[in-house]
């Protein structure tokens, strides 16, 4: 009984009340929170994702100056403390800072432990929208596209410039500012350049962007990574509509190799060695990708072409860096890229918000609570019905 | 082209919010040891009074006797109560540093590469900016910082692997003061060190002795010059000019940086206010400076000339981040005696338990259980949100219209949804 009480445990453990002393970095906290006007009214969010809810809100000292703020949702399912997917999310964001990648203004937390990132406000949709929407609605030209591209691509450089793989690059990660400015976002696998001999996970990057080497089952890769999910994105962009669906690993794995030819190790040396090598097709497969590409992406032309093939060479050493394809002809050659403020922009989005957004969103098919790989499984489905 | 270290450096939430002069850090830490302070003597008096109360009323109902010494770790004197004893800023600093030396060998037993171990470390240094160890103890912390940094870096071992690597820590015990660090490191997770910086420098120099070094812009050198003048070096500082051949100097070379990176980089560098203070290319220079000044000044020679002002400028800075790294006590150059050491040591050993000793009598009684604590404050919060969550659907109820009942319908209610939240 002595004993008991005497241990420290004794002592009444509670928070500190409204008027009670608080710490320093609470203090900070609190100072950061009150920065930002948020409206958290029912029907007024911006969206909802599978960790977050997305609210708008703007400074405190400039109504004008709107922004998204982010409300990371507690995952039930994560064990270790607080789930390193937002985390990383900071991590990243914090430190980069270039005009086409979404703007991290701030990060608070709220009393209940709930981590908020106060982001930059990108009202104008994302680059999925924008390639789904039927053309009646929008119509956009190889100048259009030219401009979009370029503005991605920079983004894609300027991450790995800095030692950093996004992993999870998509259209629906690409948004767009209300200035017609795309902005490379959710940076929620983001991480940095490993060392060599460290191992790495492959089951990142939404899977119809994933490129051969994790489908094979690489240990260790790097930036060209994101090389070939730009790549995808760019011939969704120009064929307006998924490139490779697949339902399962398994079958993305053949959807590539039908595509792009079953590799072997003269077109890939080592690639005979990768875990998964022994699942590929018997007989290989012959490429199809050069009669495929030159009968459905006129929009790029010749020499857009050579840059997207570039993207999707399927051995990641000869995979061209985003740095290379910057520096390619392309960008400089006819047609000239349309300048950013007359980039066709997706219908409703980018003024004030519809109401029902929500609705018509969750009609095109996001369930509750359904996790990455369920939605993109859900994504073939959308593709294939229109194929 | 990759952008460089100091090109990252410039935008880094490091240089931003966490690099400072020493006047500011001066400053900071006494307003932490301040606050600390204040509120250990006004929460050790309150206890007092209140056991005091508690001793009244139980000695008028029950026997005498029963209630002495109840509670804490501040034991009860009757009579004249003794004032709290409270760190000074100097010691408090002295025990962050030494749960920093902890926390080193804490990161090799967890076998964590240097970096992730380095960040926590430095997740530890900057807690302790705005929090005093009175408050909040700092082996705990430490054990968190560096689970932090590992789930942060690809190094998450698990929680329940990692607490099975220390004796009597339960799971609770570590992540429950996670929130209040993530807080106090102000959402700040990247740390920039000075490993990969030496790398390169050193990578660099040895393509310069091998003369394939293509010189800086400045340098009206050709590498062949610069191979030529490097082969020349003295051995010390202030030695005459001596031959090398091409083989001796990449020993050389190789040399220093071993001696910059084992024993500088990963102890002192990790150990001192460094970081704070200085930019990690100034960090890798200076302990290069250490291993071998002839050297370190030519190749400093090659990136700007040394008789521009800017070249002064910067020796005088990697000297002053020299003399820090150098003073502390881990730093343990060739030219000291094994006696010198190890008294060194031992004055070192005697410093910490007394520190550790006086902590004990001055800790924050409020702060003393994290675990506690937290659920506490979960505990409020979720009252605080419950009455939100309350007038929000009794708004919603009146403003709702007919296409919003059928998107949250649509959506499932919020808390729902997380429980799904596959991952
Ligand atoms: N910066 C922003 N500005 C404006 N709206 C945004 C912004 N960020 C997100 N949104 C909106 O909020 C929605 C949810 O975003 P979030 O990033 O949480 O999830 P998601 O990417 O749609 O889904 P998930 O991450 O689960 O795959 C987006 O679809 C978008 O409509």
């Amino acid at each position: 009984m002595l004993q008991s009480t005497r241990s420290p445990a004794s002592t009444t453990a509670s928070s500190p009340g409204p008027d009670g002393p608080t710490d320093l970095s609470q203090q900070i906290n609190d100072s950061v929170r009150h920065r930002f006007v948020i409206d958290t009214r029912p029907g007024h969010k911006l969206g909802e994702g599978t960790y977050a809810i997305v609210f708008s809100g703007h400074y405190r000292t400039d109504p004008t100056h709107l922004v998204a703020v982010k409300r990371i949702k507690k995952n039930a399912d994560y064990h270790d403390g607080i789930a390193p997917d937002a985390f990383r999310e900071i991590q990243f964001l914090s430190e980069l800072s270039h005009p086409n990648i979404i703007t991290l203004h701030a990060v608070f937390s709220t009393k209940s432990q709930t981590l908020s990132l106060v982001l930059e406000h990108l009202p104008g949709g994302d680059l999925e929208q924008l390639f789904q929407t039927p053309r009646d609605q929008l119509a956009y030209s190889a100048s259009d596209f030219k401009a979009w591209a370029l503005m991605l691509l920079r983004a894609v450089a300027f991450i790995h410039a800095s030692g950093i793989l996004h992993r999870d690059i998509k259209g629906n990660n690409i948004l767009i500012a209300a200035d017609n400015t795309l902005k490379l976002a959710d940076f929620g696998l983001a991480r940095a350049f490993a060392e060599p001999g460290r191992n790495m996970t492959h089951q990142v990057i939404t899977r119809f962007y994933r490129p051969p080497e994790l489908l094979y089952g690489a240990m260790h890769y790097g930036a060209a990574v994101d090389v070939w999910s730009t790549g995808v994105v760019l011939v969704e962009l120009c064929i307006r509509d998924f490139f490779l669906p697949a339902n399962t690993d398994v079958e993305q794995f053949h959807v590539v190799e039908h595509m792009f030819g079953t590799p072997t190790e003269e077109s890939w040396p080592g690639v005979s060695s990768l875990p998964f090598y022994n699942l590929s097709s018997a007989p290989p497969k012959q490429a199809q990708w050069r009669a495929w590409a030159g009968a459905r992406l006129q929009m790029l032309g010749g020499d857009g072409l050579e840059v997207v093939s570039g993207m999707l060479a399927v051995d990641p050493r000869r995979r061209w860096s985003a740095e290379r394809v910057l520096r390619h002809a392309y960008w400089g050659n006819e047609p000239q890229m349309t300048r950013k403020e007359l980039l066709p922009r997706v219908p409703g989005k980018g003024g004030k918000k519809k109401v029902g957004e929500d609705l018509k969103r969750g009609a095109e098919g996001e369930g509750e609570g359904e996790g990455r790989v369920e939605k993109v499984a859900r994504k073939l489905d959308f593709g294939s019905m229109r194929n | 082209m990759p952008l460089t270290e100091d090109d990252l450096y410039r935008t880094s939430t490091q240089y931003k919010y966490w690099s400072f002069t020493s006047a500011q850090l001066a400053t900071q830490r006494e307003t932490t040891n301040l606050q600390a302070t204040e509120r250990v003597k006004a929460n050790v008096a309150r206890q007092r009074a209140a056991r005091a109360r508690s001793q009244v009323e139980s000695a008028n109902t029950s026997d005498a006797g029963s209630g002495v010494e109840t509670g804490g770790n501040t034991p009860l004197h009757l009579g004249a109560e003794k004032e709290v004893n409270c760190l000074t800023v100097a010691e408090e600093k002295k025990l962050v540093d030494t749960f920093c030396e902890r926390a080193l060998e804490l990161g090799s037993f967890l076998k964590f590469p240097i970096d992730v171990t380095a960040t926590g470390i430095q997740f530890l240094r900057r807690f302790y900016l705005l929090n005093s160890p009175m408050t909040y103890e700092p082996q705990t912390i430490s054990r968190t910082a560096m689970f932090l940094a590992g789930k942060l870096n690809n190094h998450n071992v698990g929680i329940e692997k990692y607490v099975a690597k220390f004796p009597k820590v339960t799971a609770e015990q570590v992540l429950a003061p996670e929130y209040l660090l993530v807080q106090g490191l102000r959402f700040h997770f990247q740390v920039r060190h000075p490993f990969h910086g030496l790398k390169g420098g050193h990578l660099e120099m040895m393509e310069m002795a091998r003369g394939n070094a293509a010189p800086a812009p400045h340098c009206t050198e050709t590498r062949e010059e610069l191979q030529k003048a490097m082969l020349a070096l003295p051995k010390h500082a202030r030695g005459n000019p001596q031959p090398w051949t091409v083989e001796q100097m990449e020993k050389r070379i190789t040399q220093a940086y071993g001696f910059a990176d084992k024993r500088i980089l990963k102890g002192p560098a990790q150990l001192t206010d460094a970081y704070f203070l200085y930019t990690p290319s100034q960090i890798w220079l200076a302990a290069h400076l250490l291993a071998d000044e002839p050297l370190t000044l030519f190749y400093l020679s090659t990136k700007a000339p040394p008789t521009s002002p800017l070249h002064e400028k910067l020796l005088a800075t990697l000297r002053a981040c020299a003399a820090l790294l150098s003073a502390h006590h881990t730093y343990k150059p060739d030219t000291l005696s094994a006696a010198e050491k190890e008294a060194r040591d031992k004055l070192e050993k005697e410093q910490v338990s007394a520190l550790i000793r006086k902590l004990k009598h001055c800790r924050d009684p409020d702060k003393m259980d994290l675990v506690k604590l937290n659920a506490a404050q979960k505990r409020d919060a979720v009252r605080a949100d419950g009455e939100l969550e309350e007038s929000v659907a009794k708004r919603r109820k009146v403003q709702r219209e007919g296409f919003e009942k059928q998107a949250d319908d649509f959506w499932g209610p919020e808390l729902k949804k997380e429980a799904n939240g596959t991952k």
